[in-house]
C-alpha cells in the first residue's frame, strides 16, 4: 500500500517522462485557466473588500452575450466589441445600484448582495439568451483549432493549438494588467484605493469611479476565460461552478495578491491533473473534482493567509 | 466644478472658508451643534477642545467626509450643501488624518506621487506606453515631489516603505502626501499627535515654512496648547460640539468659559 502511494507513482513518471510531460502541460493549462478566474476575484477583493460571488456568473454571461450576439447575426468582431461595451455597462450598473448605496455596510451584507447580483444575471441571460448550452464561436475569433505533436523524451506529447492560444493570451492578459497596475494614473489610483479608502479619498481619488473600472476589469477578464473555457467545453450556466474552482485557487494564493492568483492557479491546476492520473486509479479514480480543496485544507492549517498574501496581524 | 472655474484668487486675510450654523448628528448623537467661523487666506487657523469636542467631525464637514444635516460652507465665496471628497481634493483642500492615513504598502515616493494623481491628465493610451507626453509629465510631477521630499527632510527614506518607517517619520510623509496637491487649504488633524519633543519642533518649523513658502492656509487641530500658542493666528474652542471662544490665543487662553472646559467647572 506504501509502495503504491509513495514510491510507483513516481516510478511511472520516471519510466514515461512523455506522459508525465503531458500531464505537466494540461495541469498548466487548467491553473492557468483557474488563475484567470481567481484573478477576476482578486481585482475586486484588493479594491472594495467585497468577495464578489458573481464572478463566475460575469464569466457565463459574457461568453453567452458573445455567441448569443453571434446567434443574431451579429459578426464575430463585433460581437465581441459588443460584449465589452455590456460588460462595462453592467460594471456601472452594479457600482450604482448595488456598491454605492451598499458602501460602509459590514462585508456580509455586500457578499449577499453579490448573491443577488449573481441571481438577477442568471435571470438576465436565461431570458435573453434561452438557457440551452451553445458553442462558442472559436473559429469566427481566429482562434486556431487541431494539435501538435511533438516527439520527445522517446514519446510523443500532444499540444492542443487551443490551449497554447490560452495561456498565451492569459499570460499576455496578466501582462497588461500589471503594466496597468504600474504605470498609469488609474493603476496607481486603483492601488491606492486597494491600500486604504481614507487616504485615497483625502487625495482626491473617486472611489465610485475606481469600483467601475475594477468591476469592469473583472468583467474583461471573466470575458477572456469564458472565451477561453467556453472553447474548451460548451457555454452554458453550468459553467459557473468552475467559480468554486477558484475558492482553493484564492486559499493557496491569498485573497489580494496577483502573483498569489497565478502561482496558486498553476499549483491547484497541476496538482489535479498530477493527482488523476498518478493517484487517481489508487482510490478509483474521480478526485480531480475534490483534490484541489484537500490541498487547500492542508495550505490553511499552515499558512492561513496563503502563499503572498497580507500577513494577518490582530491588535489586541 | 475645478479650481478654475472658480471666482478670482482671495488675497491674503480675505476669507477663504465660512462654515456657517453647521449641525452634524449621528443618530441621536449630536457630534457638533451650529458652529459658525471663519477661516482667512494665508492664516493658521486652530481647531482646539477638550476630547470628543467635535474638532474633527468639523474637519471632515469641511472635506467632505461627512455631510452636516444643517448648515452651510462656504469655499472661496462658493456655497455648498454636500460635497464628495475627491471634490473638496480637486478644489484645492487637502488633509492629514489622527490616526495616520497612509497607502503603508508603498514606498515614501509613491505615497507622496499619490498627491499629485488629480494634476496628471496625458491620456490613459500615453500612459500605458510611458512616452512622449506621459513621460514629460511624469518627470514633472516627480520634480515636485522631490522638491517636497527635500524640503522635508525625508530623502534618506525616500524608497522605504511607509509601513516600516517609525511614527514621526509617518506623520512627516503624510503631509509630504498632501504638500504634492498644492493645497490652498491644508487641514492637520493633530499634526503633532503621539511625537516626542523634538519631533514636535520639527513639525511646527515645516508648518510655518510651509505657509511662508506656499502661501498656504492651514486649520489644525492640536492638544498640545504651547505649540497652539505659539503657532496658530487665531483660534476657535469647541466644547461638546458647540463653539464656546473665538479670537486670538492670548483671548482664547483668558477666556473664563474656556478655562472652564478644560479644567472642569469649579475649578
Amino acid at each position: 500500500m506504501l509502495y503504491n502511494v509513495f514510491v510507483d507513482p513516481f516510478v511511472q513518471m520516471a519510466d514515461m517522462p512523455d506522459l508525465l510531460v503531458q500531464v505537466l502541460w494540461e495541469g498548466t493549462v487548467a491553473g492557468v485557466l483557474y488563475a484567470l478566474i481567481a484573478l477576476g476575484f482578486v481585482l475586486i477583493f484588493k479594491a472594495s473588500g467585497v468577495f464578489n460571488f458573481a464572478q463566475g456568473i460575469m464569466v457565463v454571461f459574457a461568453a453567452l452575450t458573445l455567441v448569443g450576439l453571434h446567434e443574431k447575426g451579429v459578426p464575430a468582431l463585433l460581437a465581441l466589441a459588443i460584449t465589452v461595451g455590456v460588460m462595462y455597462a453592467l460594471a456601472w450598473s452594479i457600482e450604482r445600484v448595488v456598491l454605492r448605496p451598499l458602501v460602509n455596510q459590514p462585508d456580509i451584507i455586500l457578499f449577499m448582495a453579490t448573491f443577488g447580483i449573481t441571481y438577477l444575471i442568471i435571470g438576465l441571460g436565461e431570458f435573453i439568451f434561452g438557457g440551452r448550452p451553445k458553442a462558442m464561436i472559436t473559429d469566427q475569433l481566429f482562434l486556431p483549432r487541431g494539435a501538435i505533436d511533438v516527439h520527445m523524451l522517446g514519446g510523443r506529447v500532444t499540444f492542443q493549438k487551443l490551449d497554447i492560444a490560452a495561456a498565451v493570451i492569459a499570460g499576455l492578459m496578466v501582462l497588461l494588467l500589471a503594466v496597468f497596475f504600474q504605470k498609469t494614473r488609474i493603476g496607481r489610483a486603483l492601488r491606492a484605493v486597494a491600500d486604504s479608502h481614507k487616504a485615497a479619498l483625502s487625495v482626491g481619488i473617486s472611489l465610485n469611479q475606481i469600483w467601475v473600472v475594477v468591476w469592469f476589469t473583472a468583467g474583461l477578464v471573466a470575458l477572456v476565460t469564458g472565451i477561453m473555457w467556453g472553447a474548451r467545453s460548451d457555454v452554458s450556466f453550468g459553467l459557473q461552478i468552475i467559480a468554486l474552482k477558484a475558492l482553493p485557487v484564492l486559499i493557496l494564493g491569498g485573497f489580494t495578491s496577483v502573483p498569489g492568483a497565478i502561482i496558486g492557479g498553476l499549483i491547484i491546476g497541476i496538482g489535479e491533473k498530477m493527482g488523476e492520473f498518478y493517484w487517481g486509479p489508487l482510490v478509483g479514480g474521480g478526485i480531480e473534482s475534490w483534490l484541489a480543496y484537500l490541498i487547500a485544507l492542508i495550505f490553511l492549517l499552515f499558512r492561513p493567509q496563503g502563499l503572498f498574501g497580507d500577513k494577518i496581524i490582530e491588535r489586541i | 466644478m475645478s479650481a478654475r472655474d472658480l471666482p478670482r484668487d482671495p488675497v491674503p486675510g480675505e476669507t477663504l472658508l465660512r462654515v456657517d450654523g453647521i449641525s452634524l448628528a449621528f443618530g441621536g448623537v449630536k457630534a457638533l451643534t451650529d458652529v459658525s467661523f471663519d477661516i482667512r487666506k494665508g492664516e493658521i487657523r486652530a481647531i482646539i477642545g477638550p476630547n470628543g469636542a467635535g474638532k474633527s467631525s468639523m474637519l471632515n464637514c469641511i472635506n467632505g467626509f461627512y455631510q452636516p444635516q444643517q448648515g452651510r460652507i462656504a469655499y472661496r465665496g462658493v456655497e455648498r450643501r454636500q460635497m464628495r471628497p475627491h471634490d473638496a481634493a480637486s478644489q484645492g483642500i487637502a488633509r492629514t488624518f489622527q490616526n495616520i492615513a497612509l497607502f503603508r504598502g508603498m514606498s515614501t515616493l509613491d505615497n507622496i506621487m499619490t498627491g499629485r494623481l488629480l494634476k496628471m491628465h496625458v491620456p490613459f493610451f500615453w500612459q500605458l506606453w510611458r512616452h512622449g507626453p506621459a513621460m514629460r509629465e511624469e518627470v514633472e510631477h516627480r520634480r515636485v515631489v522631490e522638491s517636497i521630499i527635500e524640503f522635508l527632510e525625508i530623502e534618506h527614506i525616500r524608497k522605504v516603505p511607509v509601513g516600516r518607517l517609525p511614527y514621526g517619520l509617518q506623520k512627516r510623509v503624510e503631509l509630504g502626501r498632501a504638500l504634492a496637491m498644492e493645497p490652498e487649504l491644508l487641514l492637520l488633524d493633530e499634526p503633532m499627535a503621539g511625537m516626542n519633543l523634538e519631533e514636535k519642533e520639527d513639525m511646527c518649523r515645516f508648518i510655518l515654512d510651509v505657509v511662508k513658502q506656499y502661501g498656504t492656509t492651514i486649520a489644525l487641530i492640536e492638544h498640545d496648547m504651547g505649540v497652539v500658542m505659539d503657532l496658530s493666528d487665531r483660534v476657535v474652542v469647541l466644547d461638546y460640539g458647540r463653539k464656546i471662544a473665538d479670537g486670538s490665543p492670548a483671548e482664547v487662553k483668558s477666556d473664563s468659559r474656556v478655562i472652564d472646559a478644560y479644567l472642569g467647572v469649579g475649578h
